[in-house]
């Protein structure tokens, strides 16, 4: 039984200018232990989906479909309900961890004080926080518990972000774009971080990124998404290293270490998509029956798709 | 929900200022509906002279003290003086004199403020010295003194509330510009020749100017007060010009015999400060560019 | 061997008492693109804006066809200006919000120029057709269109004044990776038409070796090394 399944959700948005479908339809599933990515770029959905799963959107969004988390679905929880969830079995390490943190606050205490919240008489707050930091690879934790955010490094910042995230140990933990922005040399470091958190561990992750390599190093399956809906989905060496989908395929292909080979076009509008498949406007091994037939997802030459042409 | 339909030419005129949202303006409930009883004030005070059922200043000793009636709708004062006529020439009073505190604290604040925050350096620690010590005064006595020092009259009335508010403006101005001027674009506006003029006007001013807009708007309402208080007290407009804190001023006296000489004017009053406050969180509202459509914003 | 386009030597700049740049010295032949390499900190986006004089080193030369930008009056300079331009690394904040996007690009050809309205209208056109932009985008509002049109708005924006060097700060670290191909290949195929070196700021090295003729290295304000690089994309036309 997976620890997450999301079955048909679908979530739009109503604005002035009409009805904004950020996602379309998306199914997958995420077992225990296993890390997923959603792999995207900006307009694909994939942040909605997180955000989703948070139920951290605004509350005139429109959603559809089931979330089931342990076999309850989240779209139909209360807000007390989400409130035993949110934190403890499901967290979040969010994008910007600067911005996430109270500046006022020593840094152990950031993570201490959510021990003192819990009842758990037997655990030593400060202790804990001290030891979540060790266990982070966090350098000269007593030191750094009893000084401020801003006197961590970008990467120091990161991990403390993360250790707020796993103090209550969630059975899963969505990670929303960790590499965004970075430098290389910080971006090895958190691959490497990221890879130390999820080895040997029974937690699941949601990684959201449009980082390839980030994905490739660390996530077990990936879904990419283009326009709301997932087009290629499978074991993340098997798609990176031989993706299918021409989206993916030209995604790929477009990192500058693989040819740097620009995809045509824009994705389109999600006000406007058009008719028959989302991306076949920019495909080249667009066909005929791409312009009318939208394609659904199936397992197509080995590999769940949504091609016509596979 | 009436459809207004502003004329093509103040659009182009007004938007080229900044580029204020009418779709937005039309669509905000509270803004359309304050401005059009602002409108409808406003028309009431300009066409005071005309539609005043009497002059405001005749005193006519044997109708004194009436309560309102159908001679005189809201009353007479104890000179003789019909109420409704003063309260109307009174709007004047009150607005002439609360634009020309904000215009003319409008225009110190930005070219104050601007210049501190645009050129920095010792024009900038000069200026702020100066604005710390006008802040530190309190309001309404640093008023009176001036007030007390000049004298009365509605000149000084206006001098003193100026003096008293240009700070704010300023202060507010000043971050503004600070926090727009580290953009990339003024960076670029730079590279590409654009001169200090240019940068000033075209992209520091529109990109500063929201939030004073706000405050502009909202102390109208204030200023109203402030005039209001100062009359009040006996300084600041002689009472023989009407004005509606001069009027509550001189109704005090006759609270229990005749309340109504009180009642309307701080009807008035609290009103207008009220439609103006509305108006400004409205506009704050309107021209915040961060409010985005929340569904485009996240995806 | 022709004059370097630029020589940069001994560059010195302090910011609140740390050196942010140690010396540092290089040059810049015209038509090419020096990459240079650096971690946040390292001093790379101070000495971008150096080079175009928008912050000033306290030692140190800047020649720009064997004439010191540091010794230049402001008149002399800002016959210069023009040549040498910049871009930026966000996007988002790289254009007037309040202003429309013909009026960002055709502000430049308004500050040096004295055409009509008309004539503007076909420059602008012309420009943004060389960038890939569509006549819709000019009425737009910078928060209206995506981090790559924006960057190609900015392009249309400098081309306008026929630079001969521009300063490109991590112009695309900050779109997605297609956008990023589509982006670098413009920047590639507009220094072939119109001749202009890049100094091509990135913390990235696959793009640097994409789209570099030689990389610097840059490192707590000093050069560490100039390579040269033999990975350079070539774009066929």
């Amino acid at each position: 039984m997976p620890l997450l399944e999301v079955e048909k959700l679908e979530v739009c948005f109503s604005t002035k200018l009409g009805g904004v479908k950020a996602v379309n339809g998306v199914s997958f599933g995420i077992e225990e232990g296993e890390t997923f990515g959603l792999i995207g770029e900006s307009g694909s959905g994939k942040s909605v989906i997180g955000m989703s799963i948070l139920r951290l959107l605004p509350k005139n969004t429109h959603m559809s479909g089931s979330i089931l988390f342990q076999e309850s679905d989240l779209l139909k929880m209360s807000d007390r309900e989400l409130q035993d969830i949110r934190g403890k079995k499901i967290s979040l390490i969010p994008q910007n961890p600067t911005a996430s943190l109270n500046p006022l606050l020593k840094n152990g205490e950031q993570i201490s004080e959510i021990f003192e919240r819990q009842e758990n008489g037997n655990v030593k707050p400060w202790k804990a926080a001290i030891d979540m930091m060790e266990s982070l690879l966090i350098k000269n934790p007593e030191l750094s518990a009893k000084s401020y955010p801003h006197q961590l490094s970008g990467g120091m910042k990161q991990r403390l972000v993360a250790g707020i995230a796993l103090s209550l140990r969630p059975k899963l933990v969505v990670a929303d774009e960790p590499t965004k922005g970075l430098d290389s040399v910080s971006r090895e470091r958190t691959i490497d971080f990221f890879k130390h958190l999820n080895e040997g561990s029974e937690r699941s992750m949601l990684l959201i990124t449009h980082d390839l390599d980030l994905a490739y190093n660390i996530c077990d399956r990936i879904a990419v998404l283009y326009a709301g809906e997932i087009l290629e989905m499978g074991t993340a060496k098997e798609i990176l290293d031989s993706p299918k989908h021409p989206y993916t395929r030209g995604l790929v292909h477009s990192l500058p270490k693989n040819g740097l080979v620009p995809l045509e076009g824009s994705s389109p509008s999600l006000l406007n998509l058009p008719e028959g498949c989302f991306f076949h406007e920019r495909c080249s091994y667009q066909g005929f029956e791409c312009v009318k037939v939208h394609p659904d997802l199936k397992v197509r030459g080995g590999r769940l798709a949504r091609c016509l042409r596979l | 929900m009436k459809m207004i339909n502003p004329s093509r030419w103040q659009l182009l005129w007004f938007g080229r200022i900044c580029r204020i949202p009418y779709q937005k303006v039309l669509e905000n409930k509270i803004v359309s509906i304050c401005l059009i009883l602002l409108g409808i004030v406003l028309l009431l005070a300009i066409l005071a002279p005309m539609i005043a059922p009497y002059d405001p200043n005749a005193i006519d000793l044997k109708n004194s003290l009436h309560p309102p009636s159908t001679a005189y709708p809201l009353g007479t004062d104890h000179l003789g003086r019909d109420v409704l006529s003063r309260l109307l020439y009174g709007a004047t009073t009150s607005f002439v004199i609360a634009i020309s505190v904000v215009g003319l604290s409008l225009v110190l604040g930005l070219l104050l403020g601007g210049a501190a925050g645009y050129y920095g350096g010792w024009l900038d620690e000069t200026i702020s010295r100066l604005m710390d010590l006008f802040l530190s005064f309190p309001g309404i006595i640093f008023a009176l003194a001036i007030v007390g020092a000049l004298g009365s009259g509605v000149l000084n009335l206006i001098i003193a509330l100026s003096l008293v508010n240009w700070a704010s403006y300023a202060r507010l101005m000043r971050g503004q510009v600070l926090s727009t001027k580290n953009n990339d674009y003024i960076s670029s506006a730079r590279v590409i020749g654009a001169s200090d003029r240019r940068i000033l006007c075209r992209h520091i001013l529109p990109n500063s100017l929201a939030p004073v807009v706000v405050l502009a708007t909202m102390d109208i309402g204030h200023v109203i007060l402030a005039a209001a208080a100062l009359s009040f007290l006996g300084l600041g407009i002689p009472p023989s010009i009407p004005e509606w804190g001069s009027m509550l001023n001189a109704g005090k006296e006759f609270m229990r015999t005749a309340p109504y000489l009180t009642i309307f004017p701080g009807i008035a009053i609290t009103f207008t400060v009220i439609l103006f406050s509305l108006l400004g969180d409205g506009f704050r509202d309107i021209l915040d560019p961060n409010k985005e459509e929340t569904g485009l914003a996240i995806a | 061997m022709s004059p370097p386009l630029i020589e940069v030597r001994g560059l010195q700049k302090s910011y609140n008492g740390s050196m942010v740049l140690n010396g540092v010295s290089f040059t810049i032949m015209e038509g090419e693109t020096l990459g240079l390499f650096g971690i946040s900190g390292s001093g790379k986006t101070t000495l971008g804006r150096c080079m175009v004089l928008l912050d000033r080193p306290e030692q140190g030369e800047i020649l720009y066809q064997r004439r010191d930008l540091l010794k230049m009056n402001s008149k002399e300079f800002s016959r210069l200006r023009p040549s040498l331009q910049m871009i930026f690394q966000h996007p988002e904040s790289s254009l007037n919000p309040r202003i429309k996007v013909f009026q960002s690009i055709a502000e430049p050809l308004q500050i040096h120029q004295n055409l009509s309205m008309s004539e503007l209208h076909y420059e602008v056109a012309k420009l943004v057709e060389h960038v890939g932009l569509k006549a819709e985008h000019l009425e737009r509002y910078p928060n209206q269109l995506s981090g790559g049109e924006i960057q190609r708005a900015i392009l249309a924006r400098i081309i306008s004044l026929k630079p001969t060097f521009i300063v490109a700060d991590e112009p695309t670290s900050m779109l997605d990776a297609s956008v990023q191909a589509q982006i670098l290949r413009l920047m590639m195929k507009l220094q072939e038409r119109i001749k202009v070196a890049y100094l091509f700021i990135s913390h990235d090295l696959d793009v640097l070796r994409a789209v570099s003729d030689r990389i610097a290295y840059i490192d707590n304000g000093s050069i560490t090394s100039i390579e040269k690089n033999d990975e350079k994309k070539s774009w066929i036309s």
